[in-house]
């Protein structure tokens, strides 16, 4: 059974006289273990569909189910307990706390969890450790370069252990050799086996995908498994 | 890392809003603290003017018909029999329970005596209480001091043609003139002071008084207690409250109590305010940051509890430095208001209060905002996503 499963899933935005329909009777099934790139143009969806995929912005409707469980059937501050263990989420803009230093930031998912301080920022170095940061753990976002910042944002999604990352346009601010350090970064997580769906429209990313999703207006354009995966 | 230390190091790194919020609640709690204090030490300072206007209880012999009274003075010769009170009696007084409110107990005889011809009125008092209790009084020379000397109102020396330093003959026993009262306007002038001893002896009165004015001071007299609780200990006497004193006493206190909370109820509010509007701002600003901690699997609850364990904080330390804040002001103004040297207060009842207050204020303030936040919509707060 595929991990992610979208079922009929529409989604209006109804602004005054207008109705746009972000999302249209959209199908989608995502196996465990894959890199999926979501790609299209502007107003395509995509970023509505990864709202609507990290549990933040309920569907007009259809299903979505992760393991299966029906996240939309949850309430709210349940649906915050799902977030904090099943997602990690890579923003945009990194969106750091500016007034927390890199463990800080890297510890917030951990923050309301019930495990000793000394436990939380064991495994906050570690994973900062693990995306190359070791050396900046007290700096405040303000004294990390983009790159750096990036990769607090990606610690932090990765501190908790998730089965899914959720990625928006990761490299968006980014220079052409941070971005493939970070996508390179991203690449290593899915070869350990972590199940990442990413958005973008750098098509220079492509290449890091097992598999590639465009949309347009709503719906699939095209979908291809560039390499065929083995489900385990 | 706990959602404290999230609150704790936001705080501590956004220092110019963290100062915006605790001025907010200082100012507050400052002016509460200096009102209060002030009137507290103010009350204690007017207790000890009060006490200058002399006895608010009064204890006669028990008597229906018998006008000797030395407050509305009508001392005729028409004398019944009248209880007496025994001056070993008055000791009692001081067994009362509020005892402790006590600050003079003046006895005195009082008695018709010829002198120079003349019939004058003679008061035996214990000099040292007496002129205690009397402050208004102004001695031309000096109060008595032994058992032959003597005071003279200013109508009586007129009248004897005495000077001081005169010899006075009363009763066979001659008596030096040590002082002379100023001019009152009341029966003082009409009267001659000696020690009390030696008029009972004169007026054949030994071991009787007739008449005992008593101070009490307090904030919160308990004069009409008091008066029961003498007339208990003395049952042969009439023992009543100079009421008058003691309400204007009390009006003029409540006045200025009643006056003081409203002015700190207004000024509370206004820094509520100040709160409100800060977190307000606050949680707007920090919107984008709200919508982080919510994507990150941050419950509403826990973002309440982030925001009240911030208001927390800040009105913690706003109620410590309000306090001592307001003490200083305290300090500072004491002098304009009173002419009396008067010691500040150091009442930790008014500390505990403070912070309490900063508390409950900071808290009312900071909840709508924080379920303002906590119930932002995480897709609004982070547009980019």
């Amino acid at each position: 059974m595929p991990f992610v499963q979208l079922k009929q899933l529409d989604k209006h935005f109804e602004s005054r006289a207008d109705c746009v329909i972000a999302l249209n009777k959209f199908e989608l099934a995502v196996e465990e273990g894959s890199f999926l790139g979501i790609m299209g143009p502007s107003g395509s969806g995509k970023s509505t569909l990864l709202s609507i995929l990290g549990g933040l912005c309920h569907p007009t409707a259809g299903k979505v189910l992760v393991d299966d469980i029906d996240i939309y059937g949850l309430s709210s501050e349940q649906r915050a307990d799902f977030r904090r263990e099943y997602l990690g989420f890579v923003f945009q803009s990194f969106n750091l706390i500016p007034y927390l230093t890199a463990l800080e930031n890297v510890m917030l998912p951990l923050a309301v969890k019930k495990l000793a301080t000394a436990e939380k920022k064991r495994m906050a170095a570690e994973v900062l450790k693990r995306v190359g940061l070791a050396h900046r753990i007290a700096h405040l976002p303000n004294q990390l370069s983009g790159g750096e910042q990036e990769r607090v944002a990606i610690a932090r999604a990765l501190v908790n252990n998730p089965p899914l990352i959720l990625a928006d346009e990761p490299t968006g601010s980014l220079d052409i050799a941070t971005s493939e350090e970070i996508m390179e970064l991203f690449k290593e997580l899915n070869a350990e086996g972590q199940t990442i769906i990413m958005v973008t429209h750098n098509d220079e990313n492509r290449p890091y995908f097992d598999r590639i999703v465009v949309l347009r207006d709503g719906v699939i354009d095209s979908d291809n498994a560039r390499i065929p995966k083995a489900v385990a | 890392m706990k959602l404290e230390t999230i609150a704790f190091n936001n705080l501590r790194r956004r220092k110019s809003r963290l100062a915006f919020l605790i001025a907010g609640l200082l100012i507050g709690v400052s002016t509460v603290v200096t009102l209060i204090s002030l009137s507290t030490t103010l009350t204690e300072d007017v207790q000890k003017k009060m006490e200058n206007y002399g006895a608010n209880i009064l204890i006669t012999p028990h008597s229906d018909d018998l006008s000797l009274n030395y407050g509305g003075i009508s001392l005729g010769g028409v004398s019944l029999d009248p209880q007496e009170i025994h001056q070993e009696d008055l000791i009692k007084i001081m067994s009362i329970r509020n005892h402790l409110n006590i600050s003079v107990v003046a006895p005195k005889v009082l008695g018709a005596m010829i002198v120079n011809g003349e019939r004058v009125m003679i008061m035996g008092v214990e000099p040292d209480k007496e002129f205690r209790l009397k402050k208004w009084w102004k001695v031309n020379g000096r109060p008595i001091e032994e058992s032959h000397e003597l005071v003279a109102g200013a109508s009586v020396a007129q009248k004897l043609g005495l000077q001081m330093g005169d010899k006075v003959e009363i009763g066979g026993e001659t008596f030096t003139l040590t002082g002379i009262l100023e001019k009152s306007g009341s029966q003082d002038d009409q009267i001659l002071i000696a020690a009390l001893p030696t008029a009972q002896r004169l007026l054949g009165k030994e071991g009787i008084v007739s008449l005992v004015e008593v101070a009490a001071l307090c904030a919160n007299c308990p004069v009409t207690d008091m008066v029961d609780q003498i007339s208990e200990v003395l049952p042969g006497a009439d023992v009543s409250a100079i009421q008058q004193v003691v309400k204007t006493r009390m009006h003029a206190l409540n006045q200025f109590r009643n006056f003081s909370l409203a002015v700190a109820a207004v000024v509370l509010l206004i820094g509520a305010l100040v709160v409100f509007v800060t977190m307000m701002g606050s949680v707007n600003e920090r919107t984008r940051e709200i919508g982080i901690f919510r994507a990150l699997g941050f419950r509403r609850a826990h973002i309440m509890r982030l925001i009240l364990f911030e208001s927390t904080l800040v009105s913690i330390i706003a109620g410590i430095f309000g306090f001592l804040i307001g003490m200083g002001v305290t300090y500072l103004i004491l002098p304009l208001m009173t002419d009396n040297e008067v010691a500040l207060h150091w009442d930790p009842m008014l500390g505990g209060g403070a912070v309490l207050l900063a508390l409950l204020v900071g808290t009312l303030a900071s909840f709508y905002p924080a379920l303002k936040a906590s119930r932002l919509d995480p897709t609004e707060a982070l547009r980019a996503l």
